[in-house]
């Protein structure tokens, strides 16, 4: 027992290799993890709370499905955004025209694909804490994408993906909870404290 | 007779006085550069149509520039750094680069307007059910990846109407953006379009242009590896512009020092070129200042060049005067004895150009006015001025045993009949069976502009999502309301052929500008304030919004409704302006919104719905080509005319058919014979070829006469060989200079001149030479 308890700990005072840490979040095509999101905005009486699935059905498509309060999937392929909403017909938009779309699909979808190499093009990588509780820091390259962008901010445990903490240039820091943690969330809950992993 | 001293400072003072009137001249002429004065009257509505897009319309003032040469990311970088510093350039209607499209399109001032220029209340009613939809959708937007995109916008326009227009009035193939710059589809070239206030046929206002684009290009490259294309009509110009000066100035130095050399070698004399250029510059600027009497501020460009090209045959005249002075002869009684001969020729080619006067194409009648006023002029300088100025008895060319020895090659020479006929048979044949079109229709084809140019600009638009060029549906109106409201009622129909297929989209004015019409009545429709105010207080009750968040709609709601109706003059400044203004033609009296038509696959169904609903369907294309044919056709009628009025002096002046045929067999055989060579290369023919032909016919003419009245010694024969081979020299000289131009156009006319120069000296020496019986009487006055 005390043996098992001291392993992982010393693993983790090695320097934290975050091609090691890329690939073992990577999820092969097909797979789907659960997200809570939540937006505030000064229009909004309180802030919204938006939960649903990533999916990567397969290698060149990522989707991500809104379930409640509302439902609405947005499937990012091949340089477009398809948004489908209830009751209306689909709607498609170039990527490039998006730059927040873009974005999510040069970080979060290369993560998932495993793809090192385009998440290293888009961005500069800094991890740092211990393999069992890690954060991976994404600065992006492109001055385009700076310029609404500042930073992401990965935050995990293990071989999970818990959090991803976006901050736009100008605006508040925008959290999605992945995976167990979104599942786990409940009303009330303090996002920012269960993103960083400090709750409790 | 004056003394040499004496003759010498007569000729600097006319050189002088020569000097000031041209100085005088370019400080008064003004010269239009419309290409609209070289081309008749239009005469279809298509013609009309089409000659007022090629003046001031905005196809003619945008620039379109594409940077290449480096990676995508810096390229679109310069391409912003650019847009913003021409945007802010006065020199700039607007520049546009795909950066942020849509929402730039519509200034802030505008902004409340959108509820009259959408169609989305016309189906659609601004109610509690509608509002509360939307509040629901812009949660979801909130809730989106894209928040920050929508949040800035929605406290006042909670229905993304800013958005819904933008989208709307992007182009249909819109080039793509990348790091928020337009690119060509292979991702390697940034494009940028820019409108330029000055019109595209204003050289001085596009050099202007072109060098701002160029220095904002310079400031943001740094030391980057990238490189700046620009193309269009005003960059065109300005090229064109550049390579003609450039061009002009080592040909024309090339030329002088040919021309002096020549007439050094020649005439063994140094004052000789200096007497030799008196009645060629007295001729430029007495047509010159009669052309800008008659004409005022519409003095071509065109006109001056090609009239100068013209009236370089008048350096002969002078020429057959010096080649015939000899000691014992005085220059009054020489040039009386050619004169008839001289006047004959100058005669002819004047009568011959009157006929461009009643062509009804005001450059073709500036270019007659010109080449006659100049042809006179030079004939009676060296009938009347020149002879008091000359060295009396210069080195008499009849002494030269080099020319002896030559013009007695040239006597054993065989007089061709039947091998003539042959030739000529020949050359026909090449012209009438040779497979391809005689006549060049192609109006673009008339530009100074080479091929590979074109060809790039052609590129350009087609990435920056041109529409079709041939096709275009046209509705005219008293006024612009009128024709905006008429070109709103082809909508429906116009809708039905896009559903049918018989063309996949189409843009108009109205799509971008509503008529006043249809702009009240959409304000008839939006709620008064207190009513939109219950409506949001409703929708916003249920909704995750604060109740205070959309107080800024209320207020755009409340000056749309109240708002005076845009008119097309609002939207200057704007990126809107240009797609308005390239779809709505003003004229005087009466306006013409134009429907540009997008893949086009069923042009009779288009005809027929715009004829049931008071619009055509315009074939510009035809309508161009048969402006060149009209053209071409106006320009043949005044030459059938005037060669039949030029025979008809020739044979006034010599009187016996065989002679007539003696000098007018040359330069018919000659046009014949460059017809054939130009047929037998694949050569469309255009005006300048025409204009070539004429002047080629003229050297023929002179030299034909001369050759045919040569005298009746051996020493005048020897005289007149020298004139006339000095004279094919000089005029050889310029126009292979000019064939070796890199604008197609001095090409075209400098090989096809250089070649019938050479064709015409040859035969008339063949033909037209004096017969040998008429030399037998020799001795005379050689002296």
């Amino acid at each position: 027992m005390g043996l098992l308890a001291i392993a992982p700990s010393a693993w983790a005072q090695a320097a934290l290799d975050s091609d090691a840490l890329l690939r073992a979040l990577a999820r092969p095509a097909p797979a789907a993890t659960a997200f809570v999101e939540v937006r505030d905005s000064p229009m909004l009486k309180a802030p919204l709370r938006v939960s649903g699935e990533y999916r990567r059905p397969d290698a060149t498509t990522l989707v991500r499905e809104v379930r409640a309060p509302y439902a609405e999937t947005t499937t990012l392929r091949g340089g477009e955004a398809i948004i489908a909403r209830a009751g209306r017909a689909p709607r498609t938009l170039a990527l490039s025209r998006v730059p927040e779309l873009a974005a999510l699909q040069s970080s979060f979808g290369a993560l998932l694909a495993g793809d090192a190499d385009a998440l290293r093009a888009h961005y500069r990588i800094d991890a740092q804490g211990t393999r069992e509780r890690w954060t991976m820091q994404l600065v992006p390259r492109d001055a385009r994408l700076a310029a609404k962008l500042r930073g992401i901010v990965l935050h995990g445990d293990g071989d999970d993906l818990r959090c991803i903490e976006t901050t736009p240039a100008k605006g508040e820091v925008q959290r999605t909870l992945m995976g167990a943690t979104a599942q786990a969330v409940g009303a009330g809950a303090d996002i920012a404290a269960l993103c960083r992993g400090t709750a409790g | 007779m004056p003394s040499p001293a004496g003759r010498l400072l007569a000729a600097l003072a006319w050189l002088a006085l020569l000097a000031v009137a041209g100085w005088w001249l370019a400080q008064h002429l003004s010269f239009s550069t419309d290409l609209r004065r070289f081309l008749p009257d239009p005469r279809t509505p298509e013609q009309t149509l089409l000659i007022e897009e090629l003046g001031e319309g905005p196809g003619s003032r945008l620039l379109l520039v594409a940077l290449s040469g480096d990676d995508a990311e810096t390229l679109a970088a310069q391409s912003q750094a650019m847009q913003a510093t021409l945007s802010a350039d006065a020199r700039f209607a607007f520049v546009a680069n795909g950066g942020s499209l849509g929402l730039d399109a519509i200034p802030e001032r505008l902004r409340p307007y959108r509820y009259l220029l959408s169609p989305t209340l016309d189906a659609q009613p601004l109610d509690v059910d509608y509002l509360r939809e939307e509040l629901q959708a812009r949660v979801q937007d909130l809730g989106s990846p894209a928040a920050d995109l929508v949040e800035p916008l929605l406290p006042s326009d909670p229905t993304l109407e800013t958005l819904r227009l933008a989208e709307g009035w992007l182009p249909p193939h819109a080039p793509q953006t990348r790091h928020d710059a337009w690119f060509d589809a292979a991702g390697r070239q940034a494009l940028l379009l820019a409108e330029t206030r000055a019109p595209g046929f204003d050289p001085d206002g596009q050099r202007q242009a072109v060098d701002a684009i160029r220095a904002a290009f310079e400031a943001a490259r740094g030391d980057g590896a990238s490189q700046l294309e620009i193309s269009g009509p005003g960059a065109f110009s300005v090229e064109i512009g550049g390579r003609t000066e450039r061009e002009a100035r080592w040909i024309g130095t090339v030329d002088t020092v040919g021309l002096i050399l020549l007439l050094l070698v020649a005439y063994r004399s140094w004052r000789i070129p200096l007497l030799g250029v008196l009645p060629l510059a007295s001729a430029g600027l007495a047509g010159l200042a009669v052309v800008a009497l008659l004409f005022g501020d519409r003095v071509h460009g065109i006109t001056i060049a090609f009239g100068f090209t013209l009236i370089g045959v008048v350096q002969d005249y002078p020429i057959h005067f010096f080649s015939h002075q000899h000691a014992g002869l005085s220059p009054w009684r020489n040039v009386r004895a050619l004169w008839p001969t001289l006047a004959t020729g100058v005669a002819a080619t004047c009568i011959a150009y009157v006929t461009f006067l009643f062509s009804g194409v005001d450059g073709l009648r500036q270019l007659a006015v010109f080449t006659i006023v100049a042809l006179a002029t030079a004939a009676l300088c060296t009938r009347y001025l020149l002879p008091g100025l000359v060295d009396p008895a210069p080195r008499d060319p009849a002494a030269s045993p080099r020319l002896l020895a030559l013009w007695r090659a040239i006597e054993r020479l065989p007089r061709p009949r039947g091998s003539l006929l042959v030739l000529a048979l020949a050359a026909l044949a090449v012209v009438a069976l040779r497979p391809g079109d005689f006549w060049q229709n192609d109006l673009s084809k008339l530009t100074p502009v080479p091929a590979p140019l074109l060809q790039r600009d052609a590129q350009l638009r087609a990435e920056l999502g041109a529409p079709d060029v041939r096709y275009v549906l046209a509705l005219t109106a008293p006024d612009a309301q009128a024709a905006l409201a008429g070109s709103e009622g082809l909508r429906p129909a116009l809708d039905a052929l896009v559903a049918r297929g018989a063309i996949d989209g189409y843009d108009m004015a109205a799509r971008y500008l509503p008529s006043a019409a249809t702009q009240r009545a959409r304000q008839q429709q939006l709620p008064a304030g207190d009513a939109l105010r219950t409506m949001l207080d409703a929708a916003l009750a249920d909704s995750p919004f604060r109740a205070d968040a959309f107080e800024d709609f209320v207020a755009d709601v409340a000056r749309a409704r109240t708002a005076l109706p845009l008119q097309p003059r609002d939207l200057d400044g704007t990126p809107l302006a240009t797609s308005v203004s390239g779809l709505l033609v003003g004229g005087d009296g009466h306006a013409t919104a134009l429907v540009s038509l997008s893949g086009l696959e069923d042009v009779g169904a288009v005809a027929q719905a715009a004829s049931a609903h008071g619009a055509r369907l315009l074939d510009l294309k035809q309508a161009s080509e048969s402006l060149v044919a009209d053209y071409r056709a106006r320009i043949l009628a005044s030459l059938a005319v005037a060669a039949l009025l030029l025979v008809a002096t020739v044979w006034i002046a010599l009187r016996t058919p065989r002679r007539v045929l003696r000098v007018l067999l040359p330069m018919a055989l000659t046009t014949l014979l460059i017809l054939a060579v130009l047929r037998g290369f694949g050569v469309e023919l255009t005006l300048f070829h025409l204009v070539s032909l004429i002047l080629a016919a003229g050297l023929g003419l002179d030299y034909a006469l001369f050759f045919e009245h040569a005298g009746d010694s051996r020493d005048d024969q020897l005289r007149t060989l020298h004139a006339v081979i000095v004279c094919s020299l000089m005029t050889l000289l310029v126009f292979s200079l000019l064939a070796l131009s890199s604008i197609p156009v001095l090409r075209a006319i400098g090989s096809t001149v250089a070649l019938g120069v050479l064709l015409n000296f040859v035969l008339s020496l063949l033909i037209a030479r004096a017969p040998a019986a008429r030399v037998l009487p020799m001795g005379g006055t050689t002296a």
